[in-house]
């Protein structure tokens, strides 16, 4: 099985469920400025899943951004200062809070759950509610299709491949890339959830290697159009080296950005990047409140 | 205020209640009257040639079963008995297996309050939502039971053999901070070094007044919905801020926060420093979010641990 194989029909089966997308307004969320929806729909297998959308008051289009969701059981609903000047998608994908019903992910535990099989590997499904979203996403009509961009970890390049009408793509810290080789050299979780997988199963090494190459960015990395800017850590397994063969997969070469490991003069840059892509003003998170 | 510039810093302030120290009393009570009930399961498939892995579960107050990873260096590698460890959790996050910190030579506990993953089965307020859930009520406030959910993990870390109770350290940044201050307080006879970075609930509620970001972010929008709560709610959290618990803190204690933390204002971690009467050290990360310096502090947060426990028999 090629890996576009596999893709393809990740695609054939989300285009034979229908999303049935439902709002409902949360006004604890809303003000004046904003408002807040929670929003349901269908992905694969079927699956209802969950995403906060915020769209701003007033007419639109406005520009758009889709927040790929983190490795763990929350995320947070949309930060503030998003909320004033983009539609923003949140979405949880299966298993995490929110969209834990009827399957709860398990924190260590998730990584590796189906990780024998590709096609029953959970990731496979958590792609699809990513992607999913995206196309929620484009057809909202107070969305400017021109404007949208997705952000996250390397996930995101996953998104941005597999639907290609993104504007622009952060990726802020990459970790599935050269993820089975990665995992290799620490004991931290949740990569040691791959270790311990590896180290109780007889074939093991086999699966991990076979199932998470197909994950890997780089893969997907050349059907990206988008503006695309990415994180260059220091370490041995984030440095401008160890992700070369991402950064040379793009069709046009990504922006590289150094990170400082200085959270707040990092996060004022790729804010400051992607407003500048998307056609609105940088605002610091920091700096959300006057003191 | 920008990054690199950390005052004013007489923004930040909370009255004591003058009955503060007899409500935790009771509260401590409360808890400790339930029998702890600790069961700890083996989990060899997490279990590596270096480090023994088990899942803790105790009955905290309100008796509601807690979780925690709890590790230990294999004894064939490193006998015992073994200095103790509890990390406490962000806000949002799940606690992590702490093998590295048993390849130190930690008997490592990594706690798992209520609405965490595995002890939220009878209490779930979710995320956003644990933060407000009854936060006009001292009594049944969220955090009465999460603080004591600490307290009692400590106990279950204190009652296994092969842990030396002269020698209990505590570690947490963010939420993990604000537990890892309240056990360094409540329990000063036990703790004996503590590292705490961007601590959360301090100034609790000043720090919601100087950011629109999450989880203090719930206290304003409970209060856009409910401006009427404003004097219960303060009364409230002034019962479960970490400014209070400062004073009573007298073990080692190293903070260090970013000047640029969007999530727990530095102000506030200023504040907690300054109310310390405790050895102290203070690492101010200019630029830093809530990360806190994390990138450049893992070493010195391990020796100032060991520095503190160094001498404890």
């Amino acid at each position: 099985m090629t890996g576009v194989d596999f893709w393809r029909r990740v695609d054939e089966d989300l285009a034979r469920q229908p999303m049935r997308p439902a709002l409902e307004l949360m006004p604890r969320h809303s003000t004046g400025e904003f408002s807040v929806y929670a929003l349901s729909l269908t992905s694969v297998g079927p699956y209802r899943m969950f995403a906060y959308l915020s769209i701003p008051r007033g007419e639109g289009p406005f520009p758009a951004v889709l927040e790929a969701p983190r490795y763990g059981s929350v995320n947070n609903p949309p930060h503030w200062n998003d909320r004033l000047r983009y539609v923003v998608l949140t979405p949880m994908h299966r298993g995490q809070r929110l969209a834990d019903q009827p399957f709860a992910a398990e924190y260590p535990g998730l990584m590796t759950q189906g990780i024998e099989d590709p096609d029953r590997y959970v990731m496979r499904a958590i792609v699809a509610d990513c992607l999913r979203a995206a196309e929620y996403l484009f057809f909202l009509d107070r969305v400017d299709p021109a404007r949208i961009a997705v952000r996250g970890t390397d996930l995101a390049v996953l998104i941005a491949a597999r639907r290609p009408r993104f504007r622009a793509l952060v990726v802020e810290a990459p970790y599935l890339h050269r993820i089975d080789e990665a995992r290799q050299a620490t004991d931290a979780y949740p990569l040691e959830e791959l270790n311990d997988y590896a180290r109780c199963h007889a074939d093991g090494e086999a699966a991990l290697a076979r199932t998470l190459a197909l994950f890997d960015p780089t893969a997907h990395a050349p059907d990206v159009t988008a503006t695309t800017v990415v994180g260059i850590g220091d370490g041995h397994h984030d440095n401008r080296e160890w992700l070369a063969p991402l950064l040379d997969a793009f069709p046009t070469p990504p922006e590289e950005r150094v990170l400082t490991f200085r959270g707040g003069v990092d996060a004022d840059w790729f804010d400051a990047w992607l407003a500048g892509q998307l056609g609105a003003a940088p605002m610091s998170r920091f700096s959300a409140v006057a003191r | 205020m920008q990054p690199g510039s950390i005052s004013p810093r007489a923004k930040i302030g909370v009255e004591r209640p003058a009955d503060f120290d007899s409500y935790w009393r009771d509260v401590v009570a409360a808890a400790s009257a339930v029998p702890l009930d600790a069961t700890l399961t083996p989990l060899p498939d997490r279990s590596t040639p270096d480090v023994d892995v088990y899942e803790l579960h105790y009955t905290s107050i309100d008796n509601l079963r807690i979780a925690g990873w709890y590790c230990t260096p294999r004894q064939e590698r490193v006998a015992g008995p073994y200095p103790g460890l509890v990390i406490s959790p962000g806000y949002i996050s799940e606690p992590l297996i702490p093998k590295s910190w048993s390849r130190l030579g930690y008997a490592a506990l990594a706690l798992a309050p209520r609405g965490k993953l595995r002890s939220n089965a009878r209490f779930n307020p979710g995320y956003p939502g644990l933060l407000v859930h009854n936060i006009v009520d001292r009594d049944t406030y969220s955090y009465r039971g999460f603080y004591m959910d600490a307290y009692r993990g400590l106990d279950a870390l204190l009652g296994r053999p092969e842990v030396n109770p002269a020698r209990i350290a505590v570690y947490g940044s963010s939420q993990g901070g604000a537990l890892s201050i309240v056990l360094a307080a409540l329990r000063s006879d036990v703790v004996k070094v503590a590292v705490v970075g961007a601590p959360y609930l301090c100034g609790i509620r000043d720090a919601a007044r100087l950011t629109h970001s999450y989880p203090y972010e719930e206290i304003n929008e409970y209060l856009r919905a409910h401006p009427d709560h404003e004097q219960r709610l303060e009364e409230t959290v002034a019962y479960f801020d970490g400014l209070n618990f400062a004073p009573s803190i007298s073990c080692p204690i190293l903070v260090h926060l970013g000047t640029a933390d969007d999530v727990c204002p530095p102000e506030t971690g200023l504040a907690l420093y300054d109310r310390l009467d405790a050895p102290k050290r203070l690492v101010v990360s200019d630029g830093s979010g809530h990360d806190a310096g994390a990138h450049w502090l893992g070493d010195v947060v391990a020796r100032f641990l060991a520095d503190g426990l160094r001498g404890e028999r």
